[in-house]
């Protein structure tokens, strides 16, 4: 049962293991900075710095965020479909032109791929795009301003076409031997194929869903629709603009903490999608083409 | 089999393609009409003009109207239920509602510059010399009100005094309604008063009075820096204030500046004066004393929580921000006693805000901007609408003193929870003094001290110069960029030889086109100077 | 024009399948496009894009006005090409490490920490940098204070930032970059693997001679798509660790931030977009050329 491990195996594993685990440690240790850091009191962020253990607990910057809950659930809520609706949309779309893209028979695919890369080298600047969008599309204060535009990129589809190029021609020369069109190659033998490539995209999707703060910024008006990383942006910039110069315009006599706020922030915001990406972890399975051509 | 897939296939691409042109198309249908209408509008101002000048005294209502007014800030988290009733009041009075959206303070610059450059349609919104107000009406982003204010706000047509108009004009037309509240904002530190009478430190007055009190805090409390966070403000303030040095323009960090109030077309770069290299070497000694830290220009942390957490001294504020500062300080931390030091102290005059430090403009692309004047003149002269838009529902928001002047909030007898919010909407562009309700319990320095400044005041020349650089603006933005890298490091002496440091900045600045900003600066100060009579 | 023609009709399916996508880059990027145009007028709001005058190239003046553009873009591009070749590098180490190490739980927790630093926003970095490196109570003066040996005043002295800034860029975008490769690994068959071990082929070996040469079209393709945007900075990452500090600017100015300070007291739509078309025409410039080389020696792995 049990065969003995040769050399390199054993030299691999113990580079490997110090290697990744040093890695992780570095990436772990600023989380856990910001969880005790949003917890402590303003005070004392401000009077030491950031520490790993508190000498002060101190809930007032949760406290800040959460001062009016209903709002907090509700712009959760607008994340979360917006998300979901939109990384399903995305996936669809962009594995569809990437599945294009690479097929061999079609013979415009440089062109078009080239056609798309464009895109992410010029772009005419903020205005003529918002002028599109608010103008012509008429998507001031609407759900579409935040769902549309983040649904595709240039980016996304390529990887996409990437990572279907791996897939060996025989599949879809075969199938199509066997009289099937090539919408029944992509959904019924290309998409499960491509499952980690789809988990891939469809996280990167989600997590620019997530964090998307810009748009609603400038296109959303009516405070009930704003998702959740706007919302606590908004809070941010709001706290932030106390110390400057305008503040003599402002009423002064409300200060959020605002050091152990933009922890809280953080950690509210990444919350619920940290438990993202070990779920997607579970679509990187090895040896997929192999079930496939004997299945 | 396969075929059928891929026609049905087609088919619903096909559709979900309709779908989204037809929603398209349907979406742009409106904006579209409302567009037209704006053009129509726009063009036919004179003949909505004309129809009332028929009839002047009373501007025709007939027609329902919503319009989309736009306030730089945030709200309230009960604003849409004041904005809803404030719009109970308006249909009934003017046949009109209100939008109101806000900007928020996310990236508030780049919002605005979009609504104004894109002609959305927006009926009024927020304007202000620190927002770019001289700028955005010098090239044309809002409309001119000086024919319309007469009919359409007679009331605030004639309570605004003539000099408030005059220092929202560009070109000879008033593009914004500025708001009545006589201000002063002068630089000025707030200083830990305590500290200074425990170490028996010198009365703050001047430079070498703020000089032996930092350095006796600095020598006796361990742990202290005494301007904590960020000193910029600070050290760049009291320059201007003890050299006599006065910006020009609304940019305070501009290096083109008067070389006094009495002298104000003798105009200079700064940084080529003798003034300036002595305050350079002066400040090299405060550094190496260690009144700020190092890091001064990275530190995003105020110098006020620094005082707050018991390790910083001294921290620029006008009056109005001390005040806040000093409230908020009686509540947090009621054993630090603190002192606030005006630079009108040093200067020996005042010199009161512009009425257009806030005010209500209406952009081009309004389609109603007769209304949308109508609900000003209402929102700022008729009590009613005032408190109800600035302070909101009376009972729920504050409670009015017996002397009809003063206010509480939150309102007496109502128990509230620990993170209320009092009401406060970004309403100063409507500010309106007779109006205007003092909140009790604030700070009673502030009122000291305005009497100060008014004894002192002299007529604002500077700040109405509008500069929008635009024929120099290759050269100014280079300047701008010398500015931070060279001249910022050579202010707050973190470089390490002033000297050297002072002729590459110099050099630079002269690189960079600094001549022909001056020049630019003295020609637009001197047309302004004349056009007033200054001398 | 007629070869697009007969190709719509025999990939009539597929063109179909890529039409939405068509439609959406016509609608959100080249309608837009058409304001590239602002850079070369003054903006008036009487004229809007159309009606402002003509200026040429006026609005690039401010570019050179200082003198440093050369440095500028040199500047961009060594960060740039440090991000890309450390970053991939990095990614591909840990992708490769991950895809083979026993351990499933091991691997399950490191890779989901890696990817933490991907949500700190920059703000928070920024931050962090500041805890880490003030001269008064920075975690690394404690440091050496601590061990007794001489304190480093970190923000007067502008070596170590470039360090600090690819540190802090490749540590932040580690994760998420690794994806794209332990992806790649997934759909590398196991055949290839059976046969190599039967072979006697030991784990370096299987990785030098099977895992990457076929991570290598994901390798060019990444980092073609990352040539394009070689003078756009991360702004945020160098705005928010570096902010309006002076002192530092010697070695780590990139374009966009300082394109941001110029136009931060007087912004200009004219010069803003002037500056952007400088940044795209040369990331178009060095794509086409590099994508031409790579074409000519292996076609199949060319962008387009």
């Amino acid at each position: 049962m049990k065969i003995r491990m040769e050399k390199a195996t054993i030299l691999f594993n113990v580079i490997g293991y110090l290697v990744i685990s040093l890695l992780a440690v570095l990436c772990l240790l600023p989380f856990l900075l910001i969880i005790t850091g949003s917890v402590s009191s303003e005070m004392e962020i401000i009077r030491d710095g950031f520490k790993l253990i508190p000498d002060q607990f101190s809930i007032d910057a949760y406290r800040a965020i959460f001062s009016d809950p209903k709002q907090i659930f509700q712009a959760y809520q607008v994340t979360i479909l917006l998300t979901i609706a939109g990384s399903l949309l995305g996936l669809f779309f962009t594995s569809m032109a990437g599945y294009v893209l690479s097929r061999k028979e079609f013979h415009f695919r440089n062109p078009v791929a080239f056609i798309i890369y464009f895109t992410t080298l010029f772009s005419g600047g903020l205005i003529p795009w918002y002028i599109t969008i608010v103008k012509y599309l008429g998507w001031k204060d609407s759900y579409l301003a935040l769902l549309v535009p983040p649904m595709l990129s240039a980016w996304n589809i390529i990887l996409m076409k990437n990572f279907m190029k791996s897939i060996p021609d025989s599949i879809s020369e075969s199938a199509k031997i066997d009289g099937a069109g090539e919408f029944t190659i992509y959904r019924r033998l290309i998409l499960p194929l491509s499952i980690p490539g789809l988990a891939t995209i469809g996280l990167f999707l989600a997590l620019a869903y997530w964090n998307e703060w810009f748009l609603p910024n400038i296109f959303i008006t009516t405070e009930s629709k704003y998702p959740l990383q706007f919302l606590l942006y908004r809070i941010l910039a709001s706290a932030a603009v106390l110390n400057t110069n305008i503040a003599g315009n402002l009423s002064p006599d409300f200060k959020p903490p605002t050091e152990t706020l933009k922890m809280a922030v953080a950690i509210v915001v990444t919350g619920p999608i940290v438990f993202l990406y070990p779920f997607v972890q579970r679509f990187f399975i090895k040896g997929l083409t192999i079930g496939a051509v004997k299945g | 089999m396969n075929r059928k897939y891929a026609r049905f296939f087609a088919i619903v691409l096909a559709l979900t393609l309709f779908t989204a042109l037809i929603s398209a198309c349907s979406k742009e249908n409106k904006p579209a009409a409302e567009s037209k209408a704006a053009e129509s509008s726009g063009s036919e101002t004179t003949p909505a003009e004309s129809s009332s000048a028929s009839d002047p005294a009373k501007p025709d209502i007939s027609k329902k109207v919503e319009l989309v007014w736009y306030l730089l800030g945030d709200s309230h988290a009960d604003s849409p239920k004041v904005v809803e009733e404030w719009n109970k009041m308006l249909e009934k009075d003017l046949n009109t509602t209100v939008k109101l959206n806000f900007t928020t303070w996310t990236e508030w610059a780049t919002k605005y510059n979009l609504l104004l450059t894109t002609g959305e349609k927006v009926d009024m919104i927020f304007a202000s010399s620190w927002a770019d107000y001289f700028k955005y009406a010098k090239q044309g982003a809002f409309l001119d009100l000086t024919d319309l204010l007469p009919t359409y706000a007679p009331q605030t047509w004639s309570t605004v005094p003539e000099q408030d108009w005059s220092e929202a004009k560009v070109d000879g037309k008033i593009f914004a309604v500025p708001a009545t509240y006589p201000e002063f904002t002068p630089n000025g530190i707030v200083y830990r008063e305590d500290w200074r009478k425990e170490l028996n430190l010198p009365e703050v007055k001047d430079l070498d009075s703020i000089e032996a009190y930092m350095d006796g805090v600095k020598k006796s409390k361990s742990g202290v820096t005494p301007i904590g966070g960020s000193a910029w403000n600070e050290v760049s303030t009291l320059f201007k204030a003890i050299t006599g040095f006065e910006a020009i323009g609304g940019d305070g960090n501009s290096v083109v500046v008067a070389k006094s109030y009495d002298n104000p077309r003798d105009i200079v770069a700064y940084p080529f004066t003798t003034e300036f290299a002595d305050y350079a070497k002066r400040m090299k000694t405060w550094a190496s004393k260690g009144f700020w830290s190092s890091s001064t220009l990275s530190v995003e942390t105020a110098a006020g929580d620094l005082i707050k957490a018991g390790t910083g001294a001294v921290y620029w504020r006008n009056p109005a921000g001390a005040g806040g500062f000093i409230t908020d300080l009686k509540k947090t931390n009621p054993e630090i006693e603190v002192a606030y030091f005006p630079f009108t102290r040093i200067q020996n005059y005042a010199v009161p805000n512009l009425s257009i430090n806030n005010g209500m403009a209406i952009p081009k692309s309004s389609t109603n901007p007769e209304r949308s004047l109508m609900v000003l003149d209402k929102l700022r002269n008729d009590p009613k609408y005032f408190n109800l838009m600035t302070y909101g529902f009376e009972g729920t928001h504050y409670s009015l003193n017996a002397d009809g002047k003063t206010y509480v909030a939150p309102p007496k007898g109502v128990e509230v929870a620990q993170d209320w919010k009092k009401y406060d909407i970004a309403g100063w562009g409507w500010r309106y003094e007779p109006n205007m309700l003092k909140e009790e319990g604030s700070w009673d320095g502030f009122d000291k001290l305005t009497e100060e400044f008014k004894a002192i005041s002299r007529p604002s020349i500077f700040q109405p110069v509008v500069l929008d650089y635009e024929p120099v603006k290759a050269e100014q933005a280079a300047v701008n960029q010398v500015f931070k890298q060279y001249g910022q490091p050579l202010m707050m002496g973190l470089v390490p030889d002033v000297d050297k440091a002072l002729e590459t900045y110099r050099k630079k600045l002269e690189g960079a086109g600094i001549d022909k900003v001056v020049a630019y600066v003295k020609e637009q100060a001197e047309a302004y100077y004349t056009e007033r009579n200054i001398q | 024009m007629s070869r697009l023609l007969v190709d719509l009709r025999t990939n009539k399916v597929l063109w179909l399948m890529i039409v939405p996508s068509l439609v959406f880059f016509v609608i959100f990027s080249y309608l837009p496009m058409i304001g590239v145009y602002y850079a070369f007028t003054n903006y008036s709001f009487e004229g809007g894009l159309f009606k402002s005058p003509y200026v040429g190239f006026q609005n690039f003046q401010f570019l050179i006005q200082s003198g440093q553009l050369y440095a500028l873009t040199k500047n961009t591009i060594l960060y740039n090409l440090a991000f890309i070749f450390l970053g991939n590098a990095l990614q591909v180490t840990c992708a490769i490490f991950l895809s083979e190490l026993p351990g499933k739980l091991f691997r399950k927790f490191t890779q989901s920490f890696m990817f933490l630093p991907f949500f700190l926003s920059f703000v928070l970095i920024g931050a962090f940098v500041f805890n880490l490196f003030n001269f008064e109570n920075g975690a690394v003066n404690t440091f050496l204070k601590g061990i007794g040996l001489q304190p480093y005043d970190f923000y007067l002295h502008t070596a170590p930032w470039k360090y600090i800034i690819v540190f802090f860029s490749v540590w932040k975008g580690l994760g998420y970059g690794m994806i794209i490769y332990l992806a790649a690994i997934m759909s590398i068959s196991d055949e290839y693997h059976e046969a190599a071990k039967i072979d006697g082929a030991n784990i370096f070996q299987r990785t030098r001679h099977i895992i990457l040469p076929l991570l290598v079209p994901t390798f060019v393709l990444l980092i073609l798509l990352s040539l394009g945007g070689i003078l756009k900075g991360q702004f945020d990452l160098f705005y928010q660790i570096i902010g309006n500090n002076g002192m530092l600017f010697e070695t780590t100015d990139i374009i966009d931030t300082y394109v941001y300070r110029s136009l931060t007291v007087n912004f200009d739509i004219g010069m803003g977009t002037a500056a952007g078309l400088y940044q795209s025409a040369f990331g178009l410039v060095l794509v086409c050329a590099v994508n031409y080389i790579i074409k000519k020696t292996r076609e199949d792995y060319a962008l387009f």
